[in-house]
């Protein structure tokens, strides 16, 4: 990846309390999203970034400036780092009025300044003048997180940070707060640092994911190339890939660049689906026992009968109807182990009851393949 | 009335608390937010004045700061000063049995705030020193007040402890509390029933203005 001006560069190492190992870089004016589940490492990632933590090793610059380099003993005190950063719980100052929140962040400039600059950031972020007076307590949980996120641009930030934005925030506020985040996107062309736990937000907010473990980086790249391509099982598990199954490596097709799988009911269960051509990148030795996912994408309905090898007989086995768009679960009509999870919308939905039979066709081109690791 | 003894007992209640004030705070913030091996030790060691008879810890401020004691006979030729039966000695040892008043409320306080408060306000570009004043300070206010009222008021009363180690020297260390003891020995119980009565207002008073003031800044939140 290139580094443009603004660019934030993360390359760090802690063993204790707890292990933060990472190294991921963010361009001024992209989304970077650190997801994972909670104890993976994220949290305190973000805290290394910001200062409230020094790690033991390594890194971390933004825009060509040094905010930490453990070779140089290097470390910047948040107070130094010019970082926006929007807490899980919001932690306004309970004491100080929506206004005076954002105005504590600009201590630096005299008094009657700092409010007319307070107000315009909570005018930014559309409150109204007469939330602006009220205390956080008056204020919903909507309203709260707009003032913190007013206050972490009044510092003007080379670096903005949201640790868990949305996750105390009801759906119809969220809707406004991913509108606000992409304004802001637009405007600041700073890199942008996002904590979550749900990959669907992450993927629909960020360029960038970085799948982080028991505090490890697992896996980095787009939303779409991870959601295609995950690294491993886990990685595959932590994004939330339903349609995952097992099989047996059977090395190359007598097609170049194409091999053989032998997709098994289970792990354990050498019962054979059916013996599918993939896409081989020769990383995976015959005999090989794998996991493979495929994207939701890459499956599709049909009007007639399964004929070819990637088309096969099914059965719903729950439809679960959710606004605009259909939850729905299929077990394939000769090996009911096996379970399809698809999501629809439009009108095919209506044919999506419990016990009805359908066809799907899986494009294979889109299966990813990964080696089943030995635990 | 002993007019004498209560204006003594009032300047022994605020100088007392204009020093524990500093030690209070700083303590009491230190011991919120700092885990080490043998905090119950200190914590311990701080409560002890309050569950101590106050002639047991008299008599050791006594037989510790006394002439004779090494801490007694240091001051003296250091400094030149008594510690026993003077103002002085009246007021360290005040200083001592106020600690847990002063310290408990205001550490309690302190707890109450949200760890995450001083990293927003970090992250906001506050000093240490900022974050104190415009955020801890105020949002432990309550509990700093009653350590205030509690530690005012308390000294106002005391009587065993005075009386160990001050005695009842007319300005110098007789209290108001010496001072309706003295009376009641004396017969002359119309003079300590004035007495008795003016401390119980004045007391009855602080304390309930201390709570008024801190839920008015709770409902104020």
């Amino acid at each position: 990846m290139t580094r443009g001006a603004g660019a934030l560069v993360v390359d760090v190492e802690q063993r204790h309390p707890m292990a933060v190992i990472g190294a991921f870089n963010c361009e001024a004016g992209k989304l970077l999203a650190l997801v994972g589940p909670s104890g993976a490492g994220k949290t305190s990632m973000l805290r290394i970034l910001a200062g409230l933590m020094q790690p033991e090793r390594g890194r971390v610059s933004v825009g060509g400036e040094t905010w930490f380099d453990s070779a140089t003993g290097t470390f910047l005190p948040p107070q130094r780092r010019h970082v926006g950063l929007v807490f899980q719980n919001y932690a306004l100052m309970p004491h100080l009025t929506a206004t005076d929140n954002v105005a504590l962040s600009l201590l630096h400039l005299p008094r009657s300044e700092r409010l007319s600059k307070a107000k315009h950031w909570l005018d930014h972020v559309r409150l109204t003048t007469s939330q602006q007076a009220r205390r956080p307590v008056a204020l919903s949980g909507g309203e709260q997180q707009r003032v913190a996120v007013a206050r972490a641009l009044a510092r003007e930030p080379k670096l903005l940070l949201l640790d868990e934005p949305f996750s105390a925030v009801d759906q119809m506020n969220r809707q406004g707060l991913y509108q606000l985040l992409a304004d802001l996107r637009r405007e600041l062309a700073i890199p942008i640092v996002l904590v979550t736990h749900d990959m669907n937000e992450a993927s629909l907010l960020a360029d960038w994911l970085v799948v982080m473990d028991a505090g490890q980086v697992l896996q980095q790249g787009p939303p779409a190339a991870i959601h295609r391509a995950p690294r491993n099982a886990r990685v595959a598990d932590l994004v939330g890939i339903q349609n995952r199954f097992n099989g047996v490596w059977d090395g190359p097709s007598q097609e170049a660049g194409f091999g053989l799988l032998r997709w098994t009911v289970a792990v354990d269960d050498a019962a054979i689906v059916r013996t599918i051509v993939v896409r081989d990148k020769g990383r995976i030795d015959p005999g090989q026992k794998v996991t493979w996912v495929i994207n939701g994408d890459g499956i599709t309905l049909l009007d007639c009968p399964a004929q070819n090898d990637d088309e096969f007989a099914a059965v719903v086995t729950e439809a679960r109807h959710l606004g605009e768009v259909t939850l729905a679960t299929l077990a394939l009509a000769e090996h009911p182990e096996v379970q399809l999870h698809l999501t629809l919308t439009g009108p095919q939905r209506a044919q999506f009851t419990v016990a009805a039979s359908v066809v799907v066709r899986l494009d294979l081109s889109l299966a990813h393949v990964m080696p089943l690791r030995n635990r | 009335m002993d007019w004498q003894a209560l204006a003594l007992s009032v300047k022994l209640a605020s100088v007392t608390l204009l020093c524990l004030l500093p030690l209070g705070l700083w303590l009491g913030r230190w011991l919120s937010r700092t885990e080490f091996a043998g905090k119950a030790w200190v914590e311990a060691i701080i409560v002890l004045p309050l569950v101590l008879p106050p002639t047991v810890l008299g008599y050791y401020l006594l037989v510790s700061l006394g002439g004779a004691s090494p801490m007694g006979r240091w001051a003296a030729e250091a400094l030149g000063v008594r510690l026993t039966f003077n103002f002085t000695g009246l007021l360290l040892a005040s200083i001592i049995f106020n600690v847990p008043f002063i310290v408990q409320p205001i550490q309690r306080a302190f707890e109450a705030i949200p760890r995450n408060l001083a990293e927003a306000a970090a992250v906001s570009g506050l000093s240490s020193w900022q974050t104190f004043w415009r955020v801890e300070l105020p949002l432990a206010w309550p509990g700093v007040l009653s350590a205030m009222v509690l530690t005012f008021v308390h000294t106002l009363g005391e009587f065993g402890v005075v009386l160990m180690i001050g005695g009842s020297i007319p300005g110098e260390t007789k209290t108001i509390a010496i001072s309706i003891y003295d009376r009641v020995q004396a017969f002359d119980l119309a003079s300590a029933d004035r007495m008795a009565l003016l401390l119980l207002v004045l007391s009855l008073g602080a304390v309930a203005a201390s709570f008024f003031a801190s839920s008015r800044t709770i409902v104020r939140r």
